[in-house]
Formats: C-alpha cells, sequence, structure tokens
C-alpha cells in the first residue's frame, strides 16, 4: 500500500516542533489581542501579521512531502489448547470436551484475519505445536496426565520465538496450575510471565453426574510395619444423591485377591467429604494401593470410582527374625552382626537346651524360656522382613505345621535365609516340604539321602558369583581368597529363578553340576538364600581374617541381607515406567544396568500383577558404553502390572506399577469456568464460552513501512527569505497603523 | 551301640558325650535323614588353652574338656571334647574366639609378638578367661591374677578392668546367677575389660578350674571352700553361663527375655 503526506523536517526533534507550533499559535492571539484594544490599522495589520507568523514556522518547519509504501502485520497471538486426559470427559450436551476445544480453536483462527494465531497444546511441561491443517487422532489430543498452565507459560517465555501480543487458552478450567483455590497475585503473576492479557475459553458448563476419588494423600513417606495415615478426599456432583460414600483401600498383591487395609464411611457436605485412613504396609518395594468408593446409582464416570496409588515403601529399620538351633561361633558371629547395625531390628531365639539335656537344676533356676513357635510363624511372621532359620531343626519344636505359612510368608514378599549346619536342609527335615518349594536350591528327600560332607574344602566363585553386586563388598575385601569350610550341606541343583554364588569344589549333584554352596533364588515377591556351610564366621577368625581386620563377615552379610530386602546397591539393575503408565498408551519402561551385569542381553516381561497373563514380552541388547536398555511397551488396559527384567547370570530386577484410565485428570470431572474467568480478569483479557468466541477481542495490527522518500517542498534559504520578506511587510503595516 | 553305621561313625568321631545326645535325638527322630550331621563341630565351643611364656599347659590341665563336657551335658552347644591349647603369638591364636589362660605363679612379661598375637585376637572380637588358680582365701588376687592384670594392661592400654555383678548377662546366659563362685567363693562379682560393650576379658579370682578339674580317676581333684559340692555346681554354672556368653553374646539381653527373668528373679527372693 502507497501512501503520501507532509511531514515537517525529519531533522526536528518533535519537542521543537511542537514548541513552533505554541509560539506561532501563541503570536496569533496576541496579534488578535492587541487588535482588539488598540482599534485601529485594523484587518490589512492582521493579515500581514498572519502571513508573517505562518511564513516563520514555516522556516522552522521546512515542511516535506513524504511518499512511503505500508503493510500491515496482525500480531502474533498464541492459542493454547488443553490436550490433558479431562478433555475426553464428556462435556455439553454429552459430547466429548475436546469437541468443543476444537470448535473453539477453529472459530479463534477464523476471527483472527488480522492477526497470527499459532496454537499450541498445553498439558505436561511445554507446550508442543498443533497441527490444525491435519487433525490429530481423538486419543493424541487427550493424552497429557496434567494439564499445568504455568508450565506452558514459562516455557515460552524461556523461547527465543517471537514474543505474542496475546494468549488465548481453551480449557476446562480443571487445571493443575493454576490451582483451584489461587489467590489474585498467583493469577497475575501468570499473565507478567510474558506481560501480555489471557483471554479465556471455557469449553464445558455442564457438570456430569459423577461421583469420584478426588485425592490420595499420604502424610509423609510410606515405612513397613509402619502406620500411614492417607486423607481421600471424595466428592459427588453432577445432581448425584450421595450423602455417604463407602471408602475402601486395599493392597493389589500378585498372591491372591487384594487385601482389605482400611475402609470407612464418608460423610459428604457440599457435595465432597474428606476421610483418613489409616494402612500399614509389610513390605519394602512398590506396592500398589486401590483406593474405591461405593458409587450410587447414576454415576457416569466409573473409571474415576477407585484410584491405583504407587507406594514406593522405604525401610526404616529392618525387622529381622533370628532363629538358631543351638548357640555355635557361627551363631554368634551372625548375632554380633545383627546387632551392631543400628538399622537391623532383631528378634531372635536360640536353642539353648534341648529335651535330652540334663540342666540339673530347676526351672527358676533357669534363664530359659519357652520358644514361641507358634506366636512367632503363626501370628508374627508379617510383620519381619527377613527370617534366618539357622542351624535348625524344624521337627523337635513343631515348626513342620508352620512351614507352609513360611512357604506363604515368602511368595508375598518376605527374605528367608538357611544358614548350613547338622540341623539345616535335608539333615533337618526340610526336604519335600512346603518350605523347600521357597528355597532357591532342590534337596534330596529320599530316605537315605546325605545331609552333610564333612570334608573341609574352599569354596569356589561362579562366574555369576564374581559379577554378583551384593558380593561385591566382599570380593573388595577378600578377592578371591575365602576361608576353609569345615563342611557343607548336601544341596541339589539350583532351581528356576535361582543363581549358584559359590560352590563346591569337587561335589557334584544328582545332575553332574557342581554343588551350590551359596544360591540366591527369587519365588513370588519374596526371595531366599541357600547358605550351605555354618563357617563363614571363618571370615572373622582366621588368618584371613586377621589379615582383612574380619571384615569380610560383615561384607558378606551386608551383601546376603541386603539383596534379600532389594536394597538398590545389591541390584544388577533398576527399572522405571518413563512419564508413569496411562491405559491404552504405550509406555517406556527404562532398564539402568549395572556395568558389572554379566550379559548384554535382557528380558523384559510385563504381566498382571494378578497373574492374569503376560502383556509384554521383549528382548533387548544393551548398546556398548550404554548404562540403560529401552523397551517400548504397547498400551496396556487398566490396572497393575509387574515388570521382571532377566538376564542370564543376575538374579531379576522387578518394579510393580499402574495404570489408569483418567487418573489425577478424572478424578474431578466438574468443569470450572470460574477459574479461568478469575486468570482473565487478572491478566486483563477476556473470558467468554466457546460457543461465543466470535466476542473475543484480539489485538490491532501492526503497520510497518516497507519503502519511504522525503522530498522538501522548498529550500531552508527561500522559506528565510519569503519570512524575512512578510516580517518587514508587517512591521511597515503596524508603523501606519500607528502601532509600535 | 546304634544299629545305623552312618550313625557309627559319628559316635566314634564326636565322642562319648556327644554319642550320648546323637544316640538319644537319632532314636527321636531317626526317620529323617539327618546322620551325616555335625559337621559344624568345628564352630563348637573350644575352651583353648592359652600359654605364654615358658608355660606348657594351664593350672588346671583336666578343666577344659571337663568344662565342655559340663557343656554338652547341660546345653544345646556343641563343645569340642578335647580342647586345644595354643600359644599367645602363634598364628592360630586368630582361629577361635575363646581363650582360656589359667595360672597359679606369676607370670613373665609378655613379648611383643605375645602382645601382637593377643592385640590380633582381641581386635577380632575374641573373649579370654584370666581364671586365678591360686587367689587368697578371701579371694584376694593372687600372683599369677596380678601379672595377668599387669600384662592385659601392655594389651589393651585403652581399658580399665570393672566389676561386673548379678545384673551382668554373664550371670543369666543359661543359669540365673546370685554371684561368682568357683573353688574359692572370693567376690560376688568378676572384673572384666568391656570393650564395644562386648566383654573381652574376664578376671576370675576365684580358680573356676580348680572347681572343674578332674582326676584321672574321674573324682574331682580340688575340694571347694566353704561351700562344697553345692558351690561346685554354682562353679560350673558359671563357666557354663560364661561359655554361653562366648557363643550367644548378649542373647539374654534382648528385649523378649526380660519378663520371664524379672518373674523368676522376684520368685527366687521371695523362696
Amino acid at each position: 500500500m502507497l501512501s503520501s503526506h507532509l511531514s515537517p523536517s525529519g531533522d526536528l526533534p518533535h519537542w521543537a516542533v511542537w514548541l513552533a507550533l505554541a509560539l506561532g499559535t501563541a503570536s496569533l492571539a496576541m496579534l488578535v489581542v492587541e487588535m482588539r484594544t488598540e482599534r485601529r490599522g485594523t484587518w490589512w495589520i492582521v493579515v500581514t501579521g498572519a502571513l508573517a507568523v505562518s511564513a516563520l514556522l514555516a522556516a522552522v518547519l521546512r515542511p516535506a512531502r513524504v511518499s512511503a509504501r505500508e503493510t500491515v502485520v496482525g500480531s502474533r497471538v498464541l492459542v493454547l489448547a488443553d490436550v490433558s486426559r479431562s478433555m475426553a470427559l464428556s462435556g455439553d450436551s454429552q459430547r466429548p470436551r475436546r469437541e468443543a476445544r476444537d470448535r473453539a480453536v477453529a472459530r479463534v483462527q477464523a476471527n483472527a484475519q488480522s492477526a497470527r494465531a499459532v496454537v499450541f497444546g498445553f498439558g505436561d511441561g511445554a507446550p508442543v505445536a498443533l497441527s490444525t491443517s491435519s487433525p490429530q487422532a481423538p486419543d493424541e489430543s487427550t493424552r497429557a496426565p496434567r494439564s499445568d498452565l504455568g508450565a506452558a507459560l514459562r516455557a515460552l517465555a524461556a523461547s527465543p520465538e517471537e514474543r505474542p501480543a496475546a494468549v488465548v487458552v481453551v480449557s476446562d478450567g480443571r487445571l493443575d496450575d493454576p490451582p483451584e483455590d489461587a489467590a489474585l497475585s498467583s493469577l497475575q503473576a501468570l499473565g507478567d510471565v510474558l506481560h501480555v492479557p489471557i483471554h479465556a475459553v471455557a469449553t464445558t458448563r455442564t457438570v456430569p453426574p459423577d461421583a469420584s476419588v478426588r485425592r490420595v494423600s499420604a502424610a509423609g513417606a510410606a515405612i513397613a510395619h509402619v502406620p500411614l495415615p492417607l486423607r481421600i478426599e471424595v466428592g459427588c456432583a453432577g445432581g448425584l444423591a450421595c450423602d455417604e460414600l463407602e471408602v475402601a483401600a486395599r493392597e493389589l498383591r500378585d498372591d491372591g485377591p487384594p487385601i482389605l487395609l482400611a475402609s470407612g464411611t464418608a460423610r459428604l457436605t457440599d457435595g465432597k467429604a474428606e476421610i483418613d485412613l489409616t494402612i500399614t504396609l509389610e513390605r519394602a518395594g512398590s506396592h500398589i494401593v486401590e483406593v474405591a468408593i461405593q458409587p450410587p446409582a447414576g454415576d457416569t464416570i466409573p473409571a474415576n470410582d477407585h484410584r491405583l496409588v504407587t507406594f514406593a515403601v522405604a525401610r526404616e529399620r529392618v525387622r529381622v527374625l533370628h532363629v538358631a538351633g543351638r548357640p555355635t561361633n557361627d551363631v554368634r558371629a551372625l548375632r554380633d552382626w545383627l546387632k551392631s547395625d543400628a538399622s537391623v531390628d532383631v528378634v531372635a531365639f536360640f536353642i539353648l537346651r534341648t529335651q535330652t539335656d540334663d540342666v540339673r537344676a530347676p526351672q527358676s533356676e533357669l534363664a530359659l524360656i519357652p520358644f514361641p513357635v507358634d506366636e512367632l510363624f503363626r501370628e508374627d511372621l508379617p510383620t519381619f522382613d527377613a527370617v534366618v532359620l539357622q542351624d535348625f531343626d524344624a521337627q523337635p519344636y513343631g515348626l513342620e505345621q508352620y512351614l507352609p505359612n513360611i512357604e506363604r510368608y515368602v511368595r508375598g514378599g518376605g527374605g528367608l535365609v538357611m544358614v548350613g549346619g547338622q540341623n539345616s536342609f535335608v539333615a533337618g527335615g526340610y526336604a519335600r516340604t512346603a518350605l523347600a518349594q521357597v528355597l532357591p536350591v532342590d534337596l534330596d528327600g529320599s530316605p537315605n539321602a546325605d545331609g552333610a560332607d564333612t570334608s573341609g574344602f574352599v569354596p569356589d566363585w561362579t562366574e555369576e558369583g564374581r559379577a554378583a553386586p551384593l558380593l561385591a563388598p566382599l570380593r573388595k575385601i577378600v578377592g578371591d581368597d575365602l576361608p576353609r569350610m569345615p563342611g557343607a550341606n548336601i544341596l541339589g541343583d539350583v532351581r528356576p529363578n535361582g543363581i549358584a554364588l559359590l560352590t563346591h569344589p569337587t561335589r557334584r549333584t544328582a545332575t553332574g553340576k557342581r554343588m551350590p554352596v551359596i544360591a540366591i533364588g527369587e519365588e513370588g515377591d519374596g526371595r531366599s538364600i541357600a547358605l550351605g556351610v555354618d563357617g563363614t564366621w571363618n571370615l572373622q577368625f582366621s588368618e584371613l581374617g586377621a589379615r582383612t581386620g574380619g571384615r569380610g563377615y560383615g561384607a558378606l552379610w551386608d551383601g546376603l541381607l541386603g539383596w534379600l530386602m532389594r536394597d538398590p546397591r545389591f541390584e544388577t539393575a533398576q527399572l522405571e515406567v518413563m512419564g508413569g503408565c496411562v491405559a491404552g498408551v504405550p509406555a517406556s519402561v527404562r532398564a539402568r544396568l549395572l556395568p558389572t551385569a554379566p550379559s548384554e542381553l535382557v528380558t523384559l516381561e510385563v504381566a498382571k500383577l494378578d497373574g492374569r497373563g503376560t502383556a509384554f514380552r521383549g528382548n533387548a541388547k544393551r548398546a556398548p558404553a550404554s548404562a540403560s536398555v529401552d523397551f517400548d511397551v504397547p498400551g496396556l488396559t487398566e490396572g497393575a502390572y509387574t515388570a521382571r527384567l532377566s538376564m542370564a547370570g543376575a538374579p531379576a530386577a522387578r518394579l510393580d506399577f499402574a495404570c489408569e484410565r483418567g487418573g489425577d485428570e478424572w478424578a474431578d470431572s466438574r468443569p470450572d469456568a470460574p477459574r479461568l474467568e478469575a486468570l482473565a480478569q487478572a491478566t486483563g483479557g477476556t473470558f467468554v464460552f466457546a460457543d461465543d468466541v466470535a466476542s473475543l477481542r484480539l489485538p490491532k495490527p501492526t503497520v510497518v513501512s516497507v519503502e519511504r522518500h522525503v522530498m522538501p517542498m522548498a529550500p531552508p534559504w527561500a522559506w528565510s527569505s519569503v519570512a524575512a520578506a512578510l516580517l518587514g511587510i508587517h512591521w511597515i503595516a503596524r508603523r501606519r497603523g500607528g502601532l509600535s | 551301640m546304634t544299629a545305623h553305621p552312618r550313625l557309627a561313625a559319628l559316635l566314634a568321631k564326636f565322642g562319648k558325650a556327644t554319642s550320648v545326645r546323637l544316640a538319644v535325638s537319632a532314636a527321636l527322630v531317626s526317620s529323617t535323614p539327618r546322620l551325616a550331621a555335625a559337621f559344624g563341630d568345628i564352630g563348637a565351643f573350644d575352651p583353648r588353652v592359652l600359654l605364654t611364656g615358658s608355660q606348657t599347659d594351664s593350672a588346671r590341665p583336666s578343666a577344659p574338656a571337663r568344662w565342655a563336657v559340663e557343656l554338652l551335658e547341660r546345653t544345646a552347644a556343641p563343645a569340642r571334647l578335647h580342647p586345644g591349647s595354643v600359644r599367645a603369638d602363634d598364628p592360630a591364636i586368630v582361629d577361635e574366639p575363646f581363650l582360656y589362660w589359667s595360672g597359679d605363679t606369676e607370670i613373665p612379661p609378655l613379648t611383643a609378638a605375645e602382645v601382637a598375637g593377643l592385640r590380633r585376637f582381641f581386635a577380632l572380637g575374641g573373649t579370654l578367661l584370666a581364671d586365678d588358680a591360686a587367689p587368697g582365701a578371701q579371694g584376694d588376687v593372687g600372683p599369677f591374677g596380678r601379672s595377668a592384670r599387669r600384662e592385659l594392661a601392655r594389651v589393651l592400654p585403652d581399658a580399665q578392668p570393672i566389676a561386673i555383678g548379678p545384673a551382668h548377662v554373664v550371670f543369666r546366659t543359661f543359669y540365673l546367677l546370685e554371684r561368682a563362685e568357683g573353688r574359692i567363693e572370693g567376690h560376688a562379682s568378676l572384673d572384666a575389660i568391656v570393650r564395644a560393650g562386648r566383654l573381652q576379658v574376664i578376671f576370675s579370682e576365684h580358680d573356676l578350674g580348680g572347681a572343674l578339674a578332674r582326676s584321672t580317676a574321674g573324682s574331682w581333684q580340688e575340694p571347694v571352700m566353704p561351700g562344697g559340692e553345692r558351690q561346685r555346681e554354682h562353679a560350673i554354672r558359671l563357666a557354663v553361663n560364661i561359655a554361653m556368653y562366648s557363643l550367644c553374646s548378649n542373647y539374654k539381653d534382648d528385649q523378649v527375655h526380660a519378663p520371664f527373668l524379672m518373674q523368676r528373679r522376684a520368685m527366687a527372693v521371695s523362696h
């Protein structure tokens, strides 16, 4: 577009132009006042005076003709469309909210003919550009697990892109940031991030009939055996009639049906209520707790009637039950080590007297107490993190009837160590029992089975033992050296899911394999260790012990107990679901491997926690110099899962995790238009509903000159000459009129 | 005699006292395959005799074996029926966690090698019983006791002996004992060097070995004064408790035992 106009000389500042105009106007005004006062000379003095002032003004301003070629540039407007999962919920007319969102975005673009509208989707973290020319699949535009507007604005402010003139937010208003009860100052702060007004378009008016678990929060970290208070917020909306809701917390387990941890009744006021339930998780590691309500009739969103919450349960102290069949140097060494560790809480029972011993004293003169086998192995067993059976014969003390309890305890996540001795393994009558099913080695149950080999030997390291993180502390101290053992329990082959770390140098199992001396294994959720010797105390009392300051014994048990308790230091791999798991959405599972992992090839298996089928199984090879392996897992259905990473020569790594359909985004299904309105008002923007988006006022375009020519109307000397001449004429006219 | 050849082999290996228990146990549970048991004998209580200077045996040579027999017969703990001996400067001093040092005369100063050997033993957490075989009639420290304290002060210069009475766990590791007794009734308490909460040296001025010693004919070698056989029984019980302390450490200090033991102490007082 070409335009032309007059303009004062370009070398004059604006203030000089205005000063000249003001002085000229003042001169004319004084002339008029003078004529009215004197009543002489009249019209021709006025004419010459006006001409002289004009000429003088022209001499100062030196007017020029400006010709310019100009263009109009539309203002940059950022349209931030909510792509969180809540946009898949039902909105007005029982249509998904994303439909109203998409229509509103299209109208904003259509109405913004004089503006440059750029559409981004916001959800979790930085916004991503949305293509409006090729519409995305509905699922892809409602995938974000959060709706964090604050993070999106901050990411845009940090971007080197052109700053926008305005921001338009299209959402249902159920945002993570700003929160529901955000103060005015924090809303204004959001506007200050980009220093532009934020216009808001609400997609939804209708509240769906819905009862839900809106929030589950824990007071502090989850510690094994320690009661954990949960605060649970439930709500009813959309015209549902519910004065009370039954709330229950259950632990989902792989060894049976869910276990009820706590329950209660929430009484609702104004459609919401909070209830405190206290749960106690007995095992460390990742555990999944389902918090569910009993929804009233008419509930339209059943997916948010329950939440799956994953707790990473830590240990404050490891509770160990140490049972020894007789006092020996081996028992003393283990007890001293357990008692020396402040993080270990030991409950010990040693058999100090058998029925055949002649104590030669009445009971009142003995410091002996009954062995509470029933209490320990029927009632208290779940409260322990690990059970150590050291040289303990099951039969004389009635433990046989409780061996199925110990089996269930291990499968349910407990740890078991059987330490060798004359009363352990086959010699202790454990073959063909329920407990044998959770040991990492086979036991010979035949009537003529050998219980022990009493010849001394020095154990051999296996390749797996050399690479195992749990024996790394021991190897660091003793290297390849091991003390001589006085004998060994006869153990069979390592069972599936088991690994031999040390073996006998000469003895073979029935299948011809080297007889394990230390073997580890997993059964169900739990782990077990078979230590087929009773001479590990020689790591402390021996020439080797003296040379190493006796530290080898503690290092061995630190690794054994640590591995049993899934201490990350002793795990070959760590698993993580990157970005969490959303039902129906492909997930990425990352396995971080120790550099000493014995194999480059790893296998990941993802299965339902309740054992109802394998959802994924894949192999991958670790790239050279890489510490991790990623697995792309296809979309999983809603529920609890366990992922196991296995590799040759190393125990499996495990992670339990949950996949939810809606998660936090569906927990509260009510749209929140007032929050959007408050945001718009606080930042100087406009609030409208989606069906009224045409009324949204977008910023005006900017005019930019691309070509400009300046032509002076006359040279400066001409303006000065004319002004001098006219001033002279005016002076003559004044003299003749009798004025000074 | 047992009918099973494997059991017969074990009986031959572990001697008479062990044989008695194994025979009874085998009779009770003969249906289970447990006949290759007892390879863990190496972890049994071994009242090894400590020899220093020109010593060739303890002052009560038969006492350690009797100690082992009493432990075997009265408790579930295994014990070496033929206890060994070790010199203080022998590298094998660190092979076991217990030493029995007994004498009736003053001992010469320990050599540097003997001091070093004992320090290695204590550094690993070992326990030493220094038993004065010739204390005064009232339990006063005799020449051996004085010299043993002097030399152990060189070995462990950072710790001083303290008195331990019936409140200490060593008086309730198996039997509930009201006081210390040996061949000599002496003081009610023992002296001990305690490091890191553990008894590392126990000083007895009661001639504990004298109460245990047997003649080759099988009778008690020394008369027990003034309490007679009742005092001897108490001395044996103290020896059993010391062995149990060596094998179980402070097990009886665990909270689970407290209510039972308090009740029995109260009953003993009321009776």
